[in-house]
């Protein structure tokens, strides 16, 4: 290993960390330590001067090695990284201490956090000291894209991309495109119809020379990584020649809640208790009947049917409230006299023109009560013989605080959206990770909202959360922007900082392979030893920490480099 | 004696280093003893380290990863506890008290969640006193380079 | 051999430390080919085989031994001596064997004080009758003079925390034909490996000779003690829930308890990518537990009874925590 010439930089921050830290000490202290060639201190270091500092003193001083101790990594890693290869050393030859968010913003005793900084310090420069060169690599994109889903999102990502020319694959379990989308008669806010926005996109997407659609057909495997994927489709029972394809874009939906494991709402057990997506089909159908084919004179609608409540799911579905007011536009429109009960949670408005359609939507002559679901649900029963009804809704109304009886023939409920029973399957299949919620889980929750961790591979959608048409329609157009651009490159990065595998200590055990998320790594039955697919491998290092033999590294994240920084944290402790 | 504990925490680096670091971003404040190491995910952290941090004298260790069904790389954060646990009942058997190394989940937006952690551990480690890692082997038997 | 007969002849002494004696007799398990050591080397001291004062040792010149098989542990002030002594007049001084390498099954001795290991042995063994709780003290005075043992250390130590070792042989005991090639190489003198080498073992872990059919298939959900199954005799012992220690363990051994349907044990210690197995071994073990739930993976780690005796029988002193916090 060639012999360390390290250069130590400590940011002020302004006063963000000088404030709080004595630079100067760090600087003082760290600046002897074995292989430390220089140590300096400046106000930002992440400024251009700051960063023409460390590309000068690496020209001049012949520096191997360079520590920046500032503010996390997670902010500046990759701005000191392009520094010191723009001064013509690897970019993995440098290392952060992070004595801001870390260090000084978090402590209130000047001593203390200087000697923690110092610890810091002293960490990374033992660490940096068994740094290795890491070089970038890229693999080439196939430009197809497979779309799982025909929702709208799906289809929309889907004419995006074939639009710019590119072949898509688009997959749908069921006999028709239009997904969810294609039950609704109205859209919210603006009363437009469901079917004469969704009817011209279906034909559209069925239409399209570069659109491939597959019905009734399930993705059976996904094999190969971002830029070369693989995949075997099954239609009918039979098994699709195998397509290829650069990029994934999921696009699964969500579905309807079943609310019949509600006991209070006696679905299934009472006819005119029916769900949203059910009066939907109502709707399009044209007529608000009864089962017994009576126009209902009361209608009630329940808001949070298995939503915000922990025994169902805790989250909100977002969409409900407005459907929900939707429904009264429509009800009265065809039933003018009829009473219609909002029975609602809380009324939650919250997007563009939404407040305005709610404001808009209390003049319909419409009853609002409130209930506590804390507390008790309304409970749906049988109305007495003598009624005028056909149901009664028992309820406490948490505004007047009185129990009450609703009267009502029709009662609909707003359900939740809820994962596809088959999710897990999905994300297996296709390498990406689920959240409590069973929602996909998104790269990044605010940065990289479409982007999974695996590379290639995008969620878009409902499957990624709840939301109303024009989120959907965003993150697809957002996803098939971001996958033209890798086409439009011809090739994508892949992770440095991979697995690697020492083929004269592996034993062939293969504890590796049962262990990766992401079946990097595999036998060679020849050499007896494991293999790691660097372009599969994410870098996550879990095979590096469970290899019994010390025969797999983690690149950048090497025993020696963890146990380094230990020691050096922890050196002047005692 | 004035005994300051040093907790040497490994995190991961998509969740709890990021909550870490929000702690810093909202300027909550917690006690200056811990000293954070980065790792990508909670699956890469070892028993290795962790008995290592004992031996150069940490009085405590703490580990956190992503919230169950929240790992940034499907499961690693499972196989980090299955280990963990392990590792707790061999630490457990070599006398090193069990509230010295603690495993916790702690999301990306859980600053203050972290910087409570980091105080509860501080407080417990203070009524437990010095680790003795160090202290009990006989030092003066072994070579002296 | 008759090349070697024109040299002079080395000089060669093996001693043992805390050490049950195996590994003097892997010495003579050589048979025959002891014929072939002693023909190209001298035996100056070998106190289990010949009769030599350690005033013998002490007074001889330093450097004097070329090779020095140091086996068993360092676990009182008598071994730290003559580590001292044998460091100063070996050229190239050995740890021979687990004890010497890593602490070996003396070395277990570090899960408890010297005071509880006192008590145990002079007060509380089922067959002890000491009423007046006589313990060994280092120096007592009778008619004749000043009598003197040595001090028990409170640890056991592995020979490289006491004094420089140029080389280690490992096993509990060590292969002999290891022994003769490693033997063979040192009295050649040339192409001798780097200091601080592991010799007479394998790079690779013992799974690389192990003939039992393993595959990526490493879930268990439950663990068993070796007497707890029906091994097939077949399947990698931990694919069967036992747990082996051949994955973390250097070869060299000839796979021999596995051949003989026990799981590998782990006397030959680390690769070279590993410096504490017993933590490596925690680390491929616990990933391999087949369950997200903490409480059933409580429960599985239930049937790991012993896991410090179990992952640190032989290497426990050479660990890095080395012992029993105390």
């Amino acid at each position: 290993m060639e012999e360390p010439r390290i250069g130590v930089y400590v940011c002020w921050c302004g006063t963000n960390i000088s404030k709080m830290v004595d630079v100067e000490a760090v600087t003082k202290e760290v600046g002897t330590l074995p292989g430390v060639v220089l140590s300096k201190n400046y106000k930002y270091m992440c400024s251009d001067p700051g960063q023409d500092l460390i590309i000068k003193d690496i020209k001049s001083h012949n520096l191997n090695r360079v520590i920046v101790a500032a503010c996390s990594p997670r902010i500046h890693e990759l701005t000191f990284r392009n520094a010191c290869e723009k001064a013509g050393i690897n970019p993995y030859l440098f290392e952060m201490a992070n004595i801001r968010e870390q260090d000084s913003w978090v402590h209130t005793d000047r001593t203390e956090a200087t000697k923690k900084a110092i610890d810091l310090v002293i960490g990374a420069i033992r660490r940096v000291r068994y740094h290795e060169p890491l070089q970038k690599r890229s693999v080439n994109v196939d430009p197809a894209t497979l779309i799982i889903g025909g929702g709208i999102s799906g289809m929309t990502a889907a004419l995006e991309i074939a639009n710019a020319g590119k072949k898509v694959y688009l997959l749908e379990r069921t006999d028709h495109l239009g997904g969810q989308v294609a039950r609704f008669d109205l859209t919210f806010p603006h009363l437009s119809s469901a079917r004469q926005m969704i009817r011209p996109m279906i034909q559209r997407v069925e239409n399209h020379p570069m659109i491939i659609v597959y019905l009734n057909t399930e993705l059976k495997e996904v094999s190969g990584y971002i830029g070369n994927f693989k995949a075997r489709l099954v239609f009918n029972g039979a098994e699709q020649p195998e397509i290829t394809f650069g990029n994934i874009i999921a696009a699964v939906g969500l579905k309807p809640f079943d609310p019949s494991v509600i006991a209070e709402y006696g679905y299934g057990k009472f006819p005119d208790v029916i769900t949203s997506l059910e009066f939907e089909d109502k709707l399009r159908a044209g007529r608000i009947l009864t089962k017994y084919g009576k126009e209902p004179r009361n209608v009630a609608i329940i808001h949070c049917v298995g939503s915000r409540n922990k025994q169902y799911h805790e989250y909100c579905s977002r969409v409900c409230c407005m459907v929900a007011l939707k429904f009264v536009h429509e009800i009265r429109a065809a039933l003018p006299d009829a009473n219609i009960f909002e029975i609602y949670a809380d009324m939650r408005a919250y997007g563009k023109g939404h407040e305005e359609f709610y404001a808009m939507t209390t003049h319909k002559q419409i009853i609002f009560l409130m209930y506590d679901q804390q507390k008790s649900l309304p409970l749906i029963r049988e109305a007495y013989r003598d009624d005028d009804c056909n149901m009664l809704i028992e309820m406490n109304e948490l505004l007047s605080g009185i129990d009450i009886e609703v009267p009502v023939d029709m009662v609909i409920l707003m359900v939740n959206m809820e994962a596809h029973d088959n999710v897990k399957e999905v994300v297996r299949t296709i390498g990406v990770s689920l959240c409590g919620n069973q929602f996909f889980i998104e790269k990044h929750p605010k940065l990289d909202p479409v982007a999974t961790t695996t590379g290639g591979v995008f969620i878009v959608g409902t499957c990624q959360g709840p939301k109303d048409i024009p989120d959907s329609v965003a993150q697809a157009k957002a996803a098939a922007a971001r996958i033209l651009a890798t086409i439009a490159q011809g090739s994508v990065p892949v992770e440095v900082t991979t697995a690697v595998v020492n083929e004269s200590f592996c034993c062939g055990c293969q504890t590796c392979i049962s262990v990766c998320p992401y079946s990097a790594v595999s036998f060679d039955e020849a050499k007896k030893v494991s293999v790691v697919n660097e372009v599969l491998c994410k870098g996550c290092g879990t095979c590096g920490g469970c290899c019994p033999a010390g025969a797999i590294t983690s690149k950048h994240f090497t025993d020696r480099q963890i146990l380094s920084e230990i020691e050096g944290i922890m050196s002047m402790s005692y | 004696m004035n005994f300051r504990p040093t907790i040497v925490a490994f995190l991961c680096n998509w969740c709890a280093y990021t909550g870490a670091d929000l702690a810093g971003t909202s300027r909550l404040h917690y006690a200056p003893n811990v000293r954070i190491i980065r790792i990508m995910c909670s699956g890469r952290i070892e028993p290795t380290f962790i008995l290592k941090a004992f031996k150069e004298g940490a009085d405590g260790v703490l580990v956190c990863g992503c919230h169950p069904g929240d790992c940034h790389y499907q499961e690693g954060n499972y196989k980090c506890l299955r280990r963990f646990k392990l590792l707790e009942k061999f630490v457990c058997q070599m006398g090193i008290e069990k509230e010295r190394l603690k495993l916790e989940w702690i999301s990306a937006s859980e600053g203050k969640q972290f910087a409570e952690l980091v105080n509860e551990m501080t407080a417990a480690i203070l009524k437990l006193g010095p680790g003795k890692v160090q202290k009990t082997l006989e030092l003066e038997h072994l070579k002296t380079n | 051999m008759s090349q070697e007969l024109t040299k002079p002849k080395l000089k060669l002494a093996v001693y043992w430390g805390a050490a049950c004696g195996g590994c003097c007799v892997s010495v003579l398990d050589t048979h025959e080919k002891l014929l072939d050591i002693v023909a190209a080397a001298d035996l100056v001291f070998w106190p289990i085989a010949m009769d030599i004062k350690y005033k013998d040792v002490e007074s001889m010149p330093d450097k004097s031994i070329d090779l020095t098989l140091f086996n068993g542990a360092v676990r009182n002030s008598e071994n730290k001596h003559m580590a001292q002594v044998l460091r100063q007049k070996s050229k190239i001084l050995v740890a021979y064997g687990s004890c010497a390498y890593m602490g070996g099954i003396p070395g277990l001795a570090n899960f408890f004080s010297k005071n509880e290991i006192f008590k145990r042995a002079y007060e509380e063994t089922e067959s002890t009758v000491n009423p007046e709780k006589t313990v060994p003290i280092t120096s007592v005075q009778v008619k004749e003079g000043t009598l003197e043992i040595p001090l028990m250390f409170n640890d056991v130590f592995p020979l490289n925390q006491v004094v420089e070792v140029d080389y280690y042989i490992p096993g509990c005991p060590p292969q002999s034909e290891r022994l003769i090639e490693v033997f063979s190489v040192i009295s050649a003198g040339t192409n001798l490996p780097p200091a601080g080498s592991v010799v007479g073992a394998n790079d690779k872990t013992n799974c690389d000779e192990c003939k039992r059919k393993k595959s990526d298939k490493k879930k268990v959900k439950r663990f068993y003690r070796p007497w707890e199954i029906q091994d097939d005799k077949e399947t990698c012992f931990i694919e069967q829930g036992v747990i082996c220690m051949g994955p973390a363990t250097r070869g060299g051994c000839g796979v021999r308890c596995v051949e003989g349907n026990s799981p590998c044990r782990g006397c030959y210690g680390p690769p070279q990518g590993s410096s504490d197995p017993g933590a490596k071994m925690m680390a491929a073990i616990g990933t391999m537990i087949d369950s997200n739930d903490p409480d059933e993976i409580d429960e599985i780690i239930e049937a790991i009874v012993d896991p410090a005796g179990l992952f640190y029988r032989f290497s426990l002193p050479g660990s890095i925590l080395g012992r029993k916090v105390l």
